[in-house]
């Protein structure tokens, strides 16, 4: 069977996902042109060699909207040959595209495939494209479908986590992210984003906040209890009546970062990287995708994990490094906790709490932090994990070559 | 049934007036005649001999809505969706040519009624405070289906459409016209008149919003991300109150969301395919069932022993000032009865009036009577310490703490100034009537009257019978607890009367349940998603362990060795004896008790009552705590405790809380089905112990339905 193989990875800077971030007024195509253009001359590419563009985006409308990977080809001066696909899979998406893209190379369909995503969530906001979950009454009725801060919350209630805890681990994601930040660890990935002059407009990710401090942690605002009081906490007993009352200890401090950021990954096989003299850094060992209870919503990453362990014939301890998104203290937590990993191989790099989480790129991006990683360390195995909305979860396991 | 009259204006007035009917109501028979008048409107109108129309009553009313006894036998779906479809048409027909219409409203329009107002151009009310407008269609499990959901929509946006239907609030006209649903207040029904005629003469066309190019939904459509919000967040708070059991507010939602999105005829047939669904359900038959068909039995008095005039009492004594005292005074008051509060000193009787005003306050701020209207009310609550001011009053109630002594003794002091007509009634829900009525002078003019906690809002009074109450005693009794728009439920003299008998097996078997090993919490949740108003735990907490023991024990004395004892009973005698946890008064029970903020669940709890039930099935759950209400009730009526099962219905939904979505706690056992109903009784009885055993008359009931 033809492997899949990993052959680049790369990255914007995440800019914070507001009018103050750097990203504020580009265009959500540029980004992904940029990237584009980027993983173009890095390679020295023949574009019209590649298959397809496959691009997760997670609220496609406006200036994501219709289909913004043929868009952001065509606009970059790709090949015309060269198809270009946008999917959905909510946070999944970024992860997924790269997936479905060793899908197909693992098929023999295609020989070449970029995939990856973007989300420019200060353009288009979250939850702006609307959607029967979250907007049709009779829908949500029969769903019992809650805003995911209120479905973080009941995570950390159900398992005991108090707010201290999420801190704790918030505070670790931002000094991991803070000292990987300082050492360069990035800086493989990360592409700088210019404007038409030339002039930087960002050239590493801005969300973090290195002075975090538990007590800064601890003087946030619970970020979700608004949600319960209106009725969302009503909602999520009925599916969980053990449940006395939802503790709302998710902050905007231990929850994952709005912002922008597009990623992209080159995968294709083995022949084609002989033809392209492209390198292979790693191969796709297996993917596998599930769907979890929706009210909770959040709890995919252990099914997804133990699904894809299974695919590929490993045990938990075949894994070197791990990459749980960070979209809730209590997600990540719940992983590594159940599966008893050791702390220092989770997200060592911190996560999307430091870093923020671009919805439709923070698959691709995880996936390619951990290869740098695994690189630096000359480790072999390594986990992407994440939770996905609508009650999924993703993961992907990579081999180093 | 239709008067037609053209001025020489042009102007038609039809009157509304049905016969063999004392209100209008809109069915098939009025679409039937209506329908030959609109078509002769339109000729009228192609001919240019028509100006504007003035639809009227000839009734007291102007019409009372649609036809229950139809809408509750109706089963077939396509039958229902035609229906609403033809009375829509016509409504449609009648707004749409063109020409102007106003509704000249002059008396209470509700429901179907309200709907036809609401076909109409404009709307111009008498302004007398006694009428009545509004949708209380939700009240009943239905919704209007005649286009008025999708025309508030439009008069109002989604989110104040989404109020008016849900609360189902009957409004005066003076609130009316604040909501928006009414355009004008007429003084006399010549000046409705008059006003109705120089609209319509100032008009050129009439033409709806949503009939031109230019209307607009207040406040956007549901593909605004605004109001999509509101509508996110309405659906959330739905549930929060209501725990998905209401099919009809959960509808409502649904065709303002999906209505606002399309043209208006277009959501019009959304609105008849959810109409078409609620009146076809269950649901809905059990609460016309119950808040129609039972409500006119009881209120009609069935119950009330026949051959007595009606009771027209004024004046009302009332002894002790505490919570109940003073609340059972603002229930007096608000329906124009007068009060003498009497406790042991003028300034103790003054504190409970204080709260009586401020009840009265509360209930203007909810909108139920005017704000005027509870300054004026509390000057009608006179003080007193001396029983010698009851002199003239007709009807004196004690409503002391429950304590056989104190209440002998203030009886005896009222007694002595009454007179022989007049009632005495003891407010109790626990002592039994007949150890009072022993020692009272005027043993055929005592009664039992039983008033729940809060008064003002309780819709029900238990009236109980003691051992020489006459007949006429408690027809009188009867016809004051209606004066005071409660609903009077006739009782005999027995533990714990109806209510409060069988609410009490719901906290039992809660407690059951904890002693069985599921966790508290979970108990707590079932309740109250099964659609009672507390869980047992917490409900035990507020009547407090002690009286839900006193209840048990009263049944022990009554039953003698036939007396089996309720398995929870070990449970409540650890809680009260071992661990001193007694309820909410104590500030210790099931719940803790913050000096701030909500009760929690008491965190050592499941160190005394170890919790290793994790399988659990809701539906065996949610069953037990509903059927042991069940059969206690069937107890009650096979031991006559009350004598019908309206009374039982009602009792059950306005005394304590029984879903009301299954129409009572008998009902319940028809939207079960009879016969599975006793089969899983005997399952039960199997399982969990011989409370789950039918009793004869359940047996009868099943014998006669297979």
């Amino acid at each position: 069977m033809t492997e899949a193989l990993l052959f680049d990875a790369l990255r914007t800077p995440r800019a914070k996902g507001k009018s103050s971030g750097a990203f504020y007024g580009v265009k959500p195509i540029d980004l992904l042109a940029s990237a584009l253009r980027a993983l173009q001359e890095r390679n020295e590419l023949d574009t019209s060699r590649v298959d397809d563009l496959i691009a997760g985006c997670v609220t496609p409308i406006g200036d994501q909207g219709g289909n913004i990977a043929k868009a952001a080809l065509l606009y970059s001066g790709w090949a015309n040959e060269v198809a270009g696909l946008q999917l959905n899979r909510y946070c999944a998406s970024g992860l997924e595209a790269v997936n479905l893209a060793a899908a197909r190379i693992r098929a023999g369909f295609d020989q070449l495939i970029v995939a990856g995503g973007l989300e420019c969530m200060s353009c288009v906001p979250m939850e702006s494209d609307g959607g029967p979950l979250l907007f049709d009454p009779e829908v949500l009725h029969r769903t019992g479908y809650i805003p995911q801060g209120v479905a973080a919350d009941l995570i950390a209630t159900i398992n005991g986590y108090e707010r201290e805890i999420l801190d704790q681990y918030a505070l670790q994601s931002q000094q991991r992210a803070a000292a990987a930040q300082a050492a360069g660890y990035f800086d493989r990935s990360i592409i700088p984003i210019h404007d038409q002059n030339g002039l930087l407009l960002l050239d590493r990710d801005e969300y973090l906040r290195p002075q975090t401090t538990l007590e800064s942690l601890a003087g946030l605002r619970p970020a979700f209890t608004h949600y319960g009081e209106q009725g969302f906490d009503a909602i999520a007993l009925r599916r969980y009546p053990e449940v006395e009352r939802i503790h709302h200890h998710h902050t905007a401090g231990n929850s994952s970062g709005i912002v922008d950021g597009a990623a992209l990954v080159l995968l294709g096989s083995a022949a084609i990287g002989q033809q392209l003299g492209l390198q292979a850094r790693a191969k796709v060992r297996a993917a596998a995708v599930i769907g979890s209870e929706p009210t909770i919503m959040l709890n995919g990453p252990g099914p997804a994990s133990r699904k894809v362990l299974a695919q590929a014939g490993m045990e938990i301890s075949d894994i070197d490094l791990w990459e749980v998104n960070e979209a809730f203290a209590a997600v990540a937590l719940q992983l590594q906790r159940s599966f008893e990993l050791d702390p220092d191989r989770v997200n060592v790099n911190g996560g999307a709490i430091a870093l923020g989480h671009p919805l439709g790129a923070t698959g691709a991006m995880l996936l390619g932090t951990l290869l740098d990683e695994l690189e630096r360390r000359d480790l072999q195995t390594g986990l992407v994990t994440l939770c996905v909305g609508g009650g999924m979860g993703v993961a992907t396991i990579i081999e180093r070559i | 049934m239709i008067k037609y009259k053209k001025d020489t204006d042009n102007i038609v007035t039809l009157t509304l007036d049905m016969a063999h009917r004392e209100v209008n109501i809109i069915n098939h028979e009025v679409g039937k005649a209506l329908l030959p008048v609109v078509q002769h409107l339109h000729r009228e109108k192609a001919a240019g001999r028509l100006r504007g129309i003035i639809i009227t009553s000839a009734k007291k009313t102007f019409s009372t809505g649609g036809d229950l006894d139809y809408l509750h036998r109706v089963q077939n779906v396509e039958e229902i969706h035609h229906y609403a479809e033809n009375l829509k048409q016509l409504f449609r027909d009648l707004e749409s040519p063109g020409v102007p219409v106003v509704a000249a409203i002059n008396g209470s329009a509700l429901g179907t009624g309200f709907e036809l107002a609401l076909a109409c151009h404009h709307r111009i009310v008498l302004g007398r405070p006694n009428i009545r407008l509004g949708h209380p269609e939700v009240t009943l499990g239905l919704i209007p289906g005649t286009g008025g959901v999708i025309r508030l929509l439009w008069l109002l946006g989604v989110e104040k459409a989404f109020r008016v239907l849900t609360e189902g609030r009957r409004y005066t006209p003076k609130e009316a016209l604040e909501v928006g649903i009414i355009d004008a207040l007429a003084d006399s029904e010549k000046d409705m008149l008059e006003r109705a005629k120089i609209w319509l003469l100032a008009q050129v066309e009439g033409r709806r919003p949503w009939d031109r190019q230019d209307g607009r939904i207040p406040g956007g459509t549901a593909r605004d991300n605004a109001v999509a919000q509101v509508i996110r967040q309405l659906a959330a708070d739905l549930t929060q109150r209501q725990q998905n059991n209401y099919a009809a507010p959960q509808a409502i939602l649904n065709i303002l969301s999906e209505g606002s999105k399309v043209d208006f005829d277009t959501a019009c047939r959304i609105e008849s395919r959810y109409f078409t669904e609620l009146v076809s359900s269950q649901e809905s038959k059990n609460m016309i069932q119950a808040f129609w068909y039972d409500f006119k039995a009881v209120i009609d008095g069935a119950s009330r022993p026949k051959g007595f005039g009606k009771f027209r009492p004024k004046k009302v004594g009332i002894i002790g000032s505490g919570v109940m005292g003073s609340g059972i005074a603002a229930a007096c008051v608000m329906r124009g009865l007068e009060v003498i509060l009497k406790d042991i000193s003028k300034s103790v009787a003054e504190r409970g009036k204080l709260y009586a005003a401020q009840r009265l306050v509360e209930l203007a701020q909810e909108g139920k009577i005017t704000e005027e209207d509870s300054s004026a009310l509390v000057d009608k609550i006179q003080t007193t310490k001396t029983a010698a001011d009851f002199e003239d009053c007709d009807l004196v109630i004690e409503a002391v703490f429950e304590n056989r002594n104190v209440k002998t003794k203030v009886m005896h002091e009222a007694e002595m100034h009454m007179d022989e007509y007049s009632l005495f009634a003891t407010n109790t829900s626990s002592i039994p009537i007949r150890t009072l009525a022993e020692s009272s002078s005027r043993p055929g003019n005592f009664v039992g009257l039983h008033f729940f906690s809060p008064v003002e809002e309780v819709p029900i009074v238990e009236i109980i019978r003691g051992p020489q109450t006459t007949d006429e005693t408690i027809a009188r009794a009867f016809d004051f607890v209606k004066r005071i728009r409660k609903t009077p439920i006739i009782v005999k003299d027995s533990w714990g009367f109806f209510a409060s008998r069988v609410q009490n097996t719901y906290l039992l078997e809660g407690i059951q349940l904890l002693s069985e090993g599921y966790p508290a919490a979970l108990i707590e949740n079932v309740g109250r998603q099964l659609g009672m108003p507390k869980g047992p735990l917490a409900l035990a907490d507020d009547l407090g362990l002690d009286m839900a023991l006193r209840f048990e024990n009263q049944a022990a004395v009554l039953y003698g060795p036939q007396y089996i004892q309720h398995p929870a009973v070990p449970a409540l005698v650890k809680m009260k004896d071992d661990l001193q946890r007694l309820g909410a008064r104590k500030k210790a029970g099931f719940y803790d008790y913050p000096q701030a903020g909500e009760r929690y669940l008491w965190t050592a709890v499941h160190e005394h009552f170890p919790h290793h039930r994790s399988d659990w099935s809701r539906q065996k759950l949610e069953e037990r705590l509903l059927f042991v209400q069940v059969i206690e009730a069937v107890w009650c009526l096979q031991e006559k405790v009350l004598s019908s099962v309206p009374e039982a219905n009602l009792g059950s939904i306005y005394g304590w809380g029984f879903p009301a979505f299954k129409g009572g706690v008998i009902q319940f056992i028809n939207d079960y089905g009879v016969v599975d109903f006793l089969a899983r009784c005997r399952a039960y009885e199997k399982e969990h112990g011989p409370r789950f055993k039918a009793p004869k008359l359940l047996r009868q009931m099943a014998a006669a339905a297979s």
